[in-house]
C-alpha cells in the first residue's frame, strides 16, 4: 500500500455549474447554478431522487457529460490540476483515473464480461502509459486484499464469477489503483443487500482515511450518507437546496424538501403515523419550472414569492440553504462559501 | 387463508466437470397468512424469500410440502385445476416499468384482464370501464389523467400503483409484493406502503411483502408478522414490532445492525452485532446454518440443527440454541 498523508488530498471547488441537455423542447438544465466545495480529506454525500441531477453532477467532475448534454457554464477546480471543464483530449483522458477515480454502480455491470479483472487492469495501465505493470498488479492485489478479498483470485476472475459486493470492491480498486486522490462513487451500494452494504460503507470510510482521499458519494439513500459522509448536500430539480455538516442537517433540516424527505423515510423506530410521503412527484427534465423555486409544487410552506423569485442562497455558519422561508435566518451572499467544518468533529 | 407446510425447493445448477451442483433454496418452510393479514419476509439476496413468494403465486414448482388455499390442498388437484386457485394470488414486481407493456396505454392494460373478468361473471361492457376507473381511484390515481397515458408518461410511484390496480382486476385474495418499493423514489415510498395497508383494510386483501429493507415492513401494518429467512430456513418469526425491537436470533440482529443510522436523528443501538459478509453456500450443512458467521456460536451450534420454537420463553419463534435479546436498533436521539 502506498504511503499516504492527508496533505495529498486535494480540495475541489464546483462553482456555478450548469449542465444542459438538448431536447426537442430546447436546451433544458439538469444541473443549475451548483456551488459545492469538497474540503480536502472529507467525504461529501450528494442526495437526490431520480431526475435531481445528481448523476449529471458526478459526471461533471470528470468532464464526462455525454451529448446531447453539455456543461454550459461554471467550473470544477481541483487542486493541482486546475479547471477540469477546460481540459480536453489527452489531458482529460489522463486526468480520469490518474487524478479522479470513478466508481460506477455494480448493478450496471461496468466490467467487461469477456475479460478477466486482471486483463482489464492491464488495459487500464497501458492506456495510462504505466511502465511498471507488475507493480500495478501488485498494488491492485494489495488493495483487494485490504478490502477483504483474495486479490490473486479476483484478478483471475470474470465478472460473472464475482458477487455484487465483490464487483463493487473491484470498482473501488480500479478507481484507486492509479493513485487518484479524488474519488467519485455513484450509488455505491444500490442493489446490494443490507449486510454487504454495511461492509462496503465501512471499507469506503477506511480506505478514504488510509489513502487520504477527497471523496464524493452520490446516492438516493439518505441512510448511506448519514453513515459515512462528513458533509451532506441535498439536490432537487437540478438545484442544490441545502448543504451542511451531515449530523446538523439531519438533526435540524432547514429546507422544506429535506424536512419532507426525512419524514418520508421508513424508519425502524418511532410512530409510523408521523411518517408521510411527500405529495406530488419529483420533476423531470421537462417539468422543472424555469422560474422561482423548483420545489414549490410539493412544498407545504410555499408563499407567493416562490412562484417567481429565485430562492436566496443563505449561508448560516457551516450550513447553506436555498429557500425563501429561511430568509432572515442568516446572511445572504452572492457566492457560497463553506466553513472548514467536518461532521465527525461536530459530533 | 393460505398456508404452506414444510415447503422445500432445490435448484440444480448444471455444473462443470464435477457435474450438477444442488442449491437448496427452501428447507422445509411453514407459512400461514390470514385473510387481510400481512406477512413480511426479510433476508439477504439468495435466502429464498423470492422463491417462496413465487411458489405461493403458483409461478414456481416445489419439491415437497403442501400449500392449502382456503382449505383446499393443492396436492389434491391436477395442475390445470390449481390455476384458478393460484390466480387469487397476484405478484407485484420490483420494477413497475418492465411490468407494464410500454406500447399500451393504461386503459388498454386494464381493459384486457377486465374483459376476461366480465366474460367470466357475465357483465356488460360498461362495467369494464366503470371498474377500471374504480380500481384506479382505489389505488389513489386520477382515472381521467392516467387512462389515456403510456407507462413512460407516469412517475415510478404512479406506475407501481397501476401495476397494483391491474393485479386487483382479478379480485385476488393475496398480493405478493416482491421488493415493490425499492425502485420507487424515497419521497414516494411511503405512499405505496400506505396503499398496501389501505387495501388490506378496505378490501380484506392479504399482503405478502418481500424485502431486504426491514423498516418498510412496519408500514404495511403493525399487526403483521415478520419472517426472517436465512439460507432457505426461517430463523425467526413473530409480530413485526417484537422482532424489530427485541430480536433474539444473531442473524436478525446482524441484519438490523447493518441498517444505516441517521446520525443526528438517531443513536446507534448499544449492542450492535458487527455483521460479517455472506460466505459461499457450498459449505457443509451440519449444525446451525448461520454458525459459520455467528459471533456467539458454541460447540453445539456446529453439530446440531436448531428448529423453530419458543425456547427460552420468547414471544417470537426462533431457531437458535442461545436466544438473547440485544438492543441493536438505533433509537431516536434526544432533541438538544
Amino acid at each position: 500500500m502506498s504511503v499516504t498523508s492527508d496533505k495529498r488530498a486535494p480540495g475541489v471547488r464546483i462553482s456555478d455549474l450548469s449542465v444542459v441537455y438538448r431536447t426537442g423542447a430546447g436546451e433544458l438544465p439538469a444541473v443549475r447554478g451548483v456551488d459545492l466545495e469538497l474540503e480536502p480529506g472529507t467525504i461529501t454525500g450528494v442526495v437526490g431522487e431520480s431526475g435531481s441531477g445528481k448523476s449529471t453532477l458526478a459526471l461533471s467532475m470528470l468532464n464526462a457529460v455525454q451529448p446531447p448534454g453539455r456543461i454550459r457554464s461554471g467550473s470544477v477546480e481541483i487542486d493541482g490540476l486546475g479547471d477540469v471543464v477546460t481540459l480536453g483530449g489527452d489531458d482529460l483522458r489522463k486526468t480520469r483515473g490518474r487524478h479522479v477515480g470513478y466508481v460506477f454502480q455494480a448493478a450496471q455491470n461496468s466490467l467487461n464480461p469477456l475479460k478477466t479483472v486482471g486483463k482489464q487492469l492491464l488495459d487500464l495501465g497501458r492506456s495510462h502509459d504505466v511502465d511498471d505493470l507488475p507493480g500495478l498488479v501488485k498494488e491492485a492485489r494489495s488493495l483487494l486484499d485490504r478490502m477483504g478479498l483474495d486479490g490473486a483470485r479476483v484478478l483471475d476472475s470474470y465478472q460473472h464469477e464475482l458477487s455484487g459486493g465483490m464487483r463493487q470492491r473491484v470498482g473501488i480498486m480500479l478507481a484507486l489503483v492509479l493513485n487518484a486522490h479524488v474519488v467519485v462513487l455513484d450509488e455505491p451500494t444500490t442493489a446490494l443487500d443490507m449486510i454487504t452494504q454495511a461492509t462496503i460503507l465501512r471499507i469506503i470510510r477506511e480506505v478514504h482515511e488510509e489513502r487520504g482521499l477527497t471523496t464524493l458519494v452520490i446516492t438516493h439513500d439518505l441512510g448511506v450518507v448519514a453513515e459515512i459522509a462528513d458533509r451532506l448536500a441535498v439536490m432537487y430539480g437540478g438545484r442544490l437546496v441545502e448543504q451542511g455538516p451531515t449530523r446538523e442537517v439531519l438533526g435540524a433540516p432547514k429546507h422544506p424538501y429535506t424536512q419532507g424527505l426525512l419524514q418520508a423515510i421508513p424508519r425502524l423506530v418511532g410512530d409510523i403515523d408521523e411518517a408521510r410521503a411527500l405529495p406530488g412527484r419529483p420533476p423531470t427534465l421537462g417539468t422543472i419550472p424555469p422560474d422561482g423555486c423548483v420545489f414549490r409544487e410539493r412544498c407545504a410552506v410555499r408563499m407567493d414569492v416562490c412562484e417567481t423569485g429565485e430562492p436566496p442562497v443563505l449561508t448560516i455558519g457551516p450550513r447553506v440553504v436555498a429557500c425563501h422561508t429561511a430568509a432572515g435566518d442568516g446572511e445572504q451572499k452572492e457566492t457560497v462559501t463553506t466553513g472548514p467544518t467536518r461532521g465527525e468533529e461536530q459530533a | 387463508m393460505i398456508t404452506g407446510k414444510g415447503i422445500t425447493k432445490t435448484f440444480r445448477q448444471r455444473g462443470g466437470m464435477l457435474g450438477a451442483r444442488e442449491v437448496p433454496a427452501l428447507r422445509g418452510v411453514d407459512f400461514s397468512i390470514e385473510k387481510g393479514g400481512a406477512v413480511s419476509f426479510i433476508g439477504e439476496s439468495g435466502c429464498g424469500k423470492t422463491t417462496l413468494g413465487r411458489i405461493l403465486a403458483g409461478l414456481e414448482s416445489y419439491d415437497s410440502g403442501e400449500i392449502v388455499i382456503d382449505g383446499v390442498p393443492m396436492s389434491s388437484l391436477r395442475p390445470k385445476q390449481r390455476q384458478p386457485h393460484f390466480r387469487r394470488v397476484q405478484l407485484i414486481h420490483q420494477d413497475p416499468y418492465s411490468a407494464l407493456n410500454p406500447a399500451r396505454t393504461i386503459h388498454q392494460t386494464l381493459d384486457a384482464p377486465l374483459t376476461l373478468r366480465a366474460k367470466q361473471t357475465g357483465r356488460s361492457r360498461s362495467w369494464i370501464d366503470e371498474r377500471a376507473e374504480e380500481l384506479l381511484g382505489l389505488v389513489g390515481l386520477d382515472p381521467g389523467y392516467v387512462l389515456p397515458r403510456y407507462p413512460h408518461q407516469l412517475s415510478g410511484g404512479m406506475r407501481q400503483r397501476v401495476v397494483i390496480a391491474r393485479a386487483l382486476t382479478v379480485d385476488p385474495d393475496m398480493l405478493v409484493a416482491d421488493e415493490a418499493t425499492s425502485m420507487i423514489d424515497v419521497s414516494l415510498r411511503l405512499g405505496i406502503l400506505g396503499l398496501l395497508k389501505d387495501l388490506r383494510d378496505r378490501l380484506g386483501v392479504s399482503v405478502l411483502f418481500i424485502t431486504h429493507d426491514v423498516a418498510t415492513a412496519r408500514y404495511i401494518g403493525l399487526d403483521g408478522e415478520l419472517y426472517v429467512i436465512y439460507r432457505g430456513q426461517v430463523v425467526e418469526r413473530g409480530p413485526v414490532e417484537t422482532v424489530i425491537s427485541d430480536p433474539v436470533h444473531p442473524y436478525t440482529q446482524s441484519l438490523l445492525s447493518a441498517i444505516p443510522v441517521l446520525h443526528g436523528l438517531e443513536v446507534p443501538g448499544a449492542e450492535r452485532v458487527v455483521p460479517t459478509e455472506a460466505i459461499d453456500a457450498a459449505q457443509p450443512d451440519a449444525g446451525c446454518l448461520f454458525a459459520a458467521r455467528c459471533p456467539f456460536r458454541t460447540e453445539r451450534c456446529t453439530s446440531e440443527l436448531p428448529v423453530l420454537g419458543h425456547d427460552g420463553g420468547t414471544l417470537q419463534e426462533h431457531a437458535c440454541f442461545h436466544p438473547q435479546r440485544r438492543s441493536v436498533v438505533a433509537t431516536p436521539a434526544v432533541a438538544s
